[in-house]
């Protein structure tokens, strides 16, 4: 006790803002009400909000006359954790306490403070949890006021009645309330011979002249402990990164193509996918309807962009390593030729067996060209046998060819897609007049068909019948109507593709279920049809998750036409495994032999787009190397880490975490397209694609950093730089003040409490 | 004691680490940005500082955390003084500009008077008005600036008189160039303060500066809160030659201002009229539309 | 060196342009200006004067007409301006500021009544309300004398072992608007006279310091220490500047304490300003009447000669103190510095205030003999004794 008598000095060590001070005089006030002779006041200099600050409160019940500040407290509290070090007790009496606000026990600060009894209790998430100033700066001052009530033994109500006298009720009595009943005190001091440190005494010397140019030297204060909270950096996975069937780096090929690096965004594109050119014209794209841009302006129109890298980009590609061991691949769609691409870049001897006439599979025969020209389709598959990629066409492979295979290679990868086509029995399947979708492309590919004056009619909701409706447009038909049997919500086709056919005069009959064909009369020149249709309503969602359809009783009625083309889908051939053989991907077949044997692609997802067969040939390739080499390789959904980042974050950021205000509207661009006039005419390319890549520029980057700077811009301190591709922050002078967290449109930059 | 180091500006930011500014302090923004622009520039700058958070920035003898020559002046002088300092660089030829970096309270209230005669003579410096609305220094008073409804320390429950239109009565000096800023549009910015630099004569700046510890609200929302100021048509950013050809930077999307008081515990939502505010808004933007439609600065 | 008949506001009108022109060699002059009446004609002839490197800027106040003045002084310049009464008292803030940040700048104040009521006529009450701050204070009794005080000043304030600012008061009407004959120097002569000027903390546009901004009692105790020095500094220092004044001018400008015929006197008056005059001429008359009578005039309030006082009064028993001015609730000014000046060194001497002259009122030659026969008939020392009150002229029997 201070010169022996009953006056008790107690020293607050605070931040600016925090409310020392007031804490003070609440200590006083609540004294003052027992009618003792009180003192509160601060040390005010220039400090601001969130500095190293004190305050002080002397209590007596003898007349004060001490005006001096006070240098050897009886007791001392500490309203911010961070502060705790060994100046706070500089004067310090033993025994006397240190009230420090932390969430930790008072056992955790006893090996700091020997000799002095201590007590802790976590005024901060009280303050939080009672609104109680801001987020970066709680105002603790009441929630103490109820510890050092406990702390000092004087009653609740002595420090509410104090509380109320000035003028605090509701949440902050709940904070003195709940602070006082939370407060952990440990009071048996620590042993000790020592108290705090000597307050060193004011120099004798003379400060410096300002006559003397004074008044230019650096600033000594070391801000970074004013702060609270830092900001640190993470990266998220963009949600187009994470839907890409193919696993391709979208936000990375985007971010490059904004900086008009066509040639990179290319090279990032082929490290997953050697299609970028055909994805960029076919793929349903996932990415544009997760993309989050789409809460502001519409989606980025990553598919052209996609086209555009492919197209225009120029990258050189060689084997990134020469093995010896032999790899046959059973089929050449476009999973066969992904695993064989990456199987290749890994150096291993890769074959590839097709059955048919020309290697390609489905990516040429299957899609027209007024969608994929033929051109466009060898460049990416010669990319492919540039590598050094053997092809047998012409060569099937049954279960005998395969268990051959199975004997003298390393591995096979059978991918052999779907080539099964669903059926409708409508009465005439086997007349000339009824033909799978996918057997009229092939001869639309061939150039041996043509449909002048016909009409006809194409059952199915996906690209296969979009593709046959609108090459039979091309080929003559008088008129063309594809007949679905939901609502246009459901069809599997690419949405855009949809749009494409309906502008060019295709008539889509809804809801419509085929029932049967008949033949009304042949003039010679052709036979006159009438498929016979049921209405339908759509029901509960079936296995597909897409609402089932329902007939509607009574509801017949006939469609003239001269053809129908049955596009209801396929499904993969089975024949050339054992009977009873489960194909997944991933899973070995042909058990009994050591050889690595795999099914993919479509074969064994059923997925039915390219880009999913692609993701499909990427996953296995680097599985069967990883079984034939022992390496591992990694496949990330993360855009590649050129980030120096302080936290990789496995979560897809959504729209909502995006800062979507900080972004400026600006409508997509679609590129050009053929003139209608001509497109019922020719096989020509029907989109024109983008002239040039500038699209990107509205790509969100969403979860990753893309060097915006924003942060830097519009950090208060300039105490965040850029170096290179990384950021910079000083926490020796960060106040944690939060701004350049705001501010980071794609939530890159966080907040974490210290 | 002699000076420790001899800093040229270009070395480094106008304003050092290690100020003693509060967290998420929007004149420190500023002062950032102002130093960014300078650089671009290749320009350098003596900045003339009345009382205000401004000089405590500079922090305690013999430091300063202003990395330009800088002079404190007292509160209602800081024109004057620039007065006489930008007179002795002409007489000498040399360069740089005399910057006076003032707050509402020396610019709106107690210098007003000093301001509008540095005006008046066309002194050749610029003027720059770091406007939080409130005297932020002494802890929290109300000013000429503070907006309708704001509660200050001396406004318990909300003022009730509106904010001065300085930049009209800066215009009506006839001053070669007056423009207002925001740290949220840092292009806008820098355009503006590459325009002052590139003028002789007066120029007068004034900046919306959020003060998270006057405004209570949060110090990250500091740069957002001033964004919402300029969407809202609540501060709009323009800018004037010779007061009297006018352009809008910036134009309001018409954002609601509720966000703005919400965020922000000076204002009791009770005591903000939002049918009169959004009317004084595009009252506000309406009739700059007009100045700058029949007076602009490229016709 | 031309004379002609001149006021005292030209003369100082004079002394300020002239010294401002002088420093064109350097980083040439600047002044803020405002007026006022009585000292108006300053700042009007320093308008008029075509300086070759310099800058007249009238502005709205006197406050920023001291500004003005601060920021070209920071800025190396030679600064200065004039005022007078309300004006001092509204410039009074930045007057202050300027000698904490020991700025050499010299202001010539008329001595004029502060109101209200509004009184146009001298009174030392505007100047001496600015006691207390860092800055030289002379009063002069001669159109001559302001002028050479005021380029004398000048060069004291610029002194490195000074560098405070200074003013030169002249009481109003009586100095400020009296034309009399006035030596006005040539330009070459004052340019000798004043080197150029080098401020050792001016700022430099390429050079980061700060001037201003906070300090901690310590630091700034040392500040206030460094002014103190200064002060103390001032009487040799200003011994040395009127050498070189006398050799340059082939003039003297004055001792800062003058005394006349104190030796041996019994009676010494003090006083200021235009009442000394008077009183030097009441004693003159004393003296051929054989009375042991004298005269110290204080020329230089700031710092207050204190030892030089004592020793000008070292064989008076009797001191009257005469002040044309009045510090509310205590006396006057001078007799209270005076008092002061003699205390723990001489009880043995009867200290007698006399307010005579304030508020503009006329100080003749009777009322300065009265005031000697009233201090000759004390037995010990009184309150002030106020002059004037009842007839307008003269109240003592």
């Amino acid at each position: 006790m201070a010169g022996g008598s009953a006056m008790i000095e107690i020293r607050i060590h605070g931040r600016g803002g925090q409310g020392g001070v007031t804490l003070a005089k609440l200590i006083a006030t609540s004294r003052f009400l027992q009618g003792e002779s009180v003192q509160a006041f601060g040390l005010y200099a220039a400090e601001r909000s969130g500095a190293p600050v004190q305050a002080f409160c002397r209590y007596s019940e003898e007349p004060i006359t001490n005006r001096n500040l006070i240098y050897e407290p009886d007791h001392i509290i500490v309203l911010d954790p961070t502060l705790v070090g060994p100046n706070i007790v500089a004067g310090l009496r033993a025994g006397g306490w240190i009230l420090i606000n932390s969430p930790h026990p008072p056992e955790a600060f006893a090996d700091q403070f020997p000799g002095n009894r201590i007590a802790t209790v976590d005024a901060t998430s009280i303050a939080r949890n009672n609104d109680l100033g801001t987020r970066s700066l709680p105002i603790v001052n009441t929630a103490l006021a109820g510890a050092v009530g406990k702390m000092l033994v004087f009653p609740l109500q002595e420090m509410c009645a104090a509380l109320e006298h000035l003028g605090f009720k509701d949440s902050n009595l709940t904070a003195a309330t709940l602070a006082h009943d939370e407060v952990r005190l440990l009071d048996t001091p620590r042993e000790t011979g020592l108290s705090g440190d000597e307050v060193a005494l004011p120099t004798e010397e003379r400060g410096p002249s300002i006559l003397e140019g004074a008044g230019a030297s650096l600033p000594a204060i070391k801000t970074g402990s004013w702060a609270s909270e830092q900001p640190r950096r993470r990266q998220m996975i963009p949600p187009c990164n994470h839907i890409c069937p193919a696993g391709n780096n979208v936000q990375g090929f985007l971010d490059a193509l904004s900086r008009k690096k066509t040639d990179e965004a290319l090279e990032i594109l082929l490290r997953s996918s050697p299609f970028p050119s055909i994805c960029g014209r076919a793929c349903p794209a996932p990415c544009m309807e997760a993309c989050n841009r789409i809460e502001i302006d519409g989606a980025v129109n990553v598919r052209q962009l996609e086209r555009y890298a492919g197209d225009h980009g120029q990258v050189t590609l060689e084997p990134l390593a020469n093995r010896n061991e032999r790899i046959a691949i059973v089929g050449s769609g476009p999973a066969g030729l992904t695993a064989a691409y990456h199987l290749a870049r890994f150096g291993y001897r890769v074959r590839v067996f097709e059955s048919g006439p020309e290697i390609g599979g489905l990516l040429r025969s299957g899609i027209p060209d007024f969608r994929i020209p033929e051109d466009v389709a060898s460049r990416e598959i010669d990319r492919i046998l540039d590598l050094g990629v053997d092809v047998e066409t012409d060569h099937s492979i049954d279960r005998q060819g395969l268990l051959e295979l199975a004997r003298n290679q390393d591995a096979v990868l059978v991918a052999t897609g779907q080539q099964e086509q669903r059926d409708l029995q409508l009465g005439m399947n086997g007349s000339e007049a009824v033909v799978q979708g996918i057997d009229f492309l092939e001869h639309v590919h061939r150039g041996d068909v043509r449909v002048d004056g016909e009409r006809v009619i194409v059952i199915g909701g996906g690209n296969t019948a979009m593709d046959a409706a609108r090459s039979a447009l091309r080929l003559g038909a008088k008129s063309v109507k594809v007949v679905y049997r939901r609502s246009r919500e459901e069809m599997p086709a690419i949405r855009e593709e949809i749009d494409e056919t309906v502008e060019e005069g295709v008539c889509i009959e809804l809801l419509t279920q085929p029932i049967a064909l008949h033949e009304k009369r042949s003039d010679g020149v052709r036979r006159h049809l009438r498929l016979v249709c049921r209405r339908m309503e759509l029901g509960e969602p079936d296995e597909s998750g897409r609402r089932s359809p329902v007939e509607i009783p009574d509801s017949d009625f006939e469609l003239p036409c001269h053809r129908v083309i049955l596009a209801l889908g396929q499904s993969p051939d089975l024949s050339v495994f054992p009977e009873g053989t489960e194909v997944r991907e991933g899973s070995q077949l042909l058990g009994l032999l050591e050889t690595p044997v795999f099914a993919i692609g479509d074969l064994a997802t059923r997925e039915g787009t390219v880009a999913g067969a692609i993701g499909s040939g990427r996953r296995s390739a680097v599985h069967i190397h990883g079984v034939l080499s022992g390496e591992h390789v990694h496949i990330t959904e993360h855009a590649d880490a050129q980030r120096d980042v302080d936290e990789w974050c496995d979560e897809v950021i959504h729209a909502d975490a995006m800062k979507l205000h900080l972004f400026e509207r600006q409508a997509a661009s679609e590129g050009e397209s053929l003139p209608m006039t001509e497109r019922r005419s020719t096989f020509d390319e029907v989109h024109m694609g983008l002239s040039n890549a500038d699209e990107a520029a509205r790509c969100l980057s969403c979860g990753v950093c893309n060097e915006c700077d924003a942060c830097v811009t519009y950090c208060p301190e300039g105490v965040l730089k850029r170096v290179g591709h990384s950021l910079e922050f000083d926490y020796s002078y960060c106040k944690g003040c939060g701004v350049c967290v705001a501010e980071c449109p794609r939530n890159v930059i966080f907040m974490s409490h210290l | 004691m002699t000076a420790t180091a001899t800093v040229h500006q270009s070395e480094e930011c106008l304003l050092r680490p290690g100020n003693t500014n509060c967290g998420g302090c929007g004149m420190s923004v500023g002062l950032t940005m102002l130093g960014r622009a300078l650089a671009e520039a290749g320009d350098t700058c003596t900045l003339v500082i009345p009382a205000c958070c401004g000089i405590v920035t500079a922090g305690a003898f013999p430091t300063t955390s202003y990395a330009v020559p800088t002079i404190a002046t007292t509160f209602a002088s800081s024109a004057a003084v620039a007065s006489g300092v930008a007179s002795i660089r002409d007489l000498n030829d040399e360069p740089g500009q005399v910057i006076c970096w003032a707050g509402d309270g020396g610019t709106y209230d107690i210098g007003l008077a000093t301001l509008s005669a540095a005006a008046e003579r066309n002194e050749n410096i610029i003027y720059i008005c770091y406007d939080n609305e409130i005297y932020g220094n002494t802890g929290g008073q109300r000013s000429s600036a503070t907006p309708v409804g704001a509660r200050t320390s001396t406004t318990p429950s909300g003022k009730t008189e509106n904010k001065k239109d300085i930049m009209s009565i800066m215009a009506a000096h006839r001053i070669p160039y007056a423009a207002t800023l925001s740290v949220a549009h840092p292009e806008d910015f820098a355009h503006k303060i590459s325009t002052a630099l590139a003028t002789h004569g007066m120029r007068f700046l004034l900046l919306h500066s959020p003060c998270p510890t006057g405004w209570k609200s949060e110090p990250g929302d500091s740069v957002d809160l001033v964004r919402l100021a300029v969407a809202s048509g609540l501060f709009p950013l323009y800018e004037v030659h010779d007061g009297a050809r006018y352009r809008i930077n910036v134009e309001s999307d018409g954002a609601d201002p509720a966000e703005y008081f919400h965020r922000q515990r000076r204002f009791a939502p009770e005591e903000i009229d939002l049918r009169m505010t959004r009317r004084a808004c595009a009252d506000r933007v309406q009739r700059l539309r007009a100045l700058a439609e029949r007076h602009p600065i490229d016709g | 060196m031309p004379l002609d008949v001149i006021t005292g506001n030209q003369a100082a009108g004079c002394a300020l342009s002239l010294a401002g022109e002088a420093n064109r060699t350097a980083r040439g002059a600047a002044c803020g200006i405002y007026p006022i009446t009585p000292q108006t004609e300053i700042v009007e002839y320093v308008a008029r004067f075509p300086f070759t490197k310099g800058r007249v800027v009238p502005v709205e106040s006197e406050h920023s007409a001291m500004a003005v003045s601060m920021g070209a002084s920071m800025s190396g310049a030679r600064a200065f301006t004039a005022s007078s009464s309300n004006g001092i008292a509204y410039m009074a803030e930045n007057i202050m500021v300027a000698g904490y940040y020991r700025l050499p700048i010299v202001m010539v104040a008329v001595n004029r009544t502060l109101g209200p009521p509004w009184n146009i006529w001298a009174d030392q009450g505007d100047t001496l309300m600015l006691r207390d701050f860092p800055w030289l204070q002379f009063y002069c009794e001669t159109n001559q004398e302001i002028l050479d005080t005021t380029l004398l000043a000048f060069r004291l304030a610029e002194d490195k072992r000074i560098l405070l600012p200074a003013l030169t008061c002249m009481d109003a009407f009586i100095v400020s608007h009296t034309q009399t004959e006035t030596a006005q120097p040539e330009q070459s002569e004052v340019d000798r006279f004043l080197p150029d000027l080098d401020l050792p903390h001016r700022m430099h546009y390429n050079e980061a310091r700060t001037l201003g901004g906070l300090a901690w009692p310590h630091e700034e105790l040392s500040m206030r220490l460094e002014i103190d020095d200064a002060m103390k500094r001032v009487p040799s220092v200003y011994q040395e500047c009127r050498k070189s004044f006398t050799e340059i001018f082939g003039r003297d400008p004055g001792d800062m304490l003058q005394t006349y015929e104190v030796d041996n006197a019994d009676l010494i008056l003090i006083a200021s300003g235009t009442i000394a005059t008077t009183a030097r001429e009441v004693v003159r008359r004393r003296r051929a009447s054989g009375e042991k009578v004298g005269l110290v005039k204080i020329k230089m309030f700031r710092p207050f000669p204190e030892a030089a006082l004592r020793e000008a009064c070292q064989s008076a028993s009797r001191v009257a103190v005469l002040d044309r001015n009045y510090a509310a609730g205590t006396g006057g000014i001078f007799w209270q510095d005076t008092r002061a000046a003699f205390h723990s060194y001489r009880d043995d001497v009867l200290i007698q205030n006399y307010l005579t002259g304030l508020c503009g009122g006329d100080v003749t030659p009777d009322v300065v003999d009265d005031i000697l026969t009233n201090l000759a008939s004390r037995a010990e020392a009184s309150d002030p004794v106020w002059i004037g009150v009842e007839t307008g002229r003269r109240t003592l029997q």
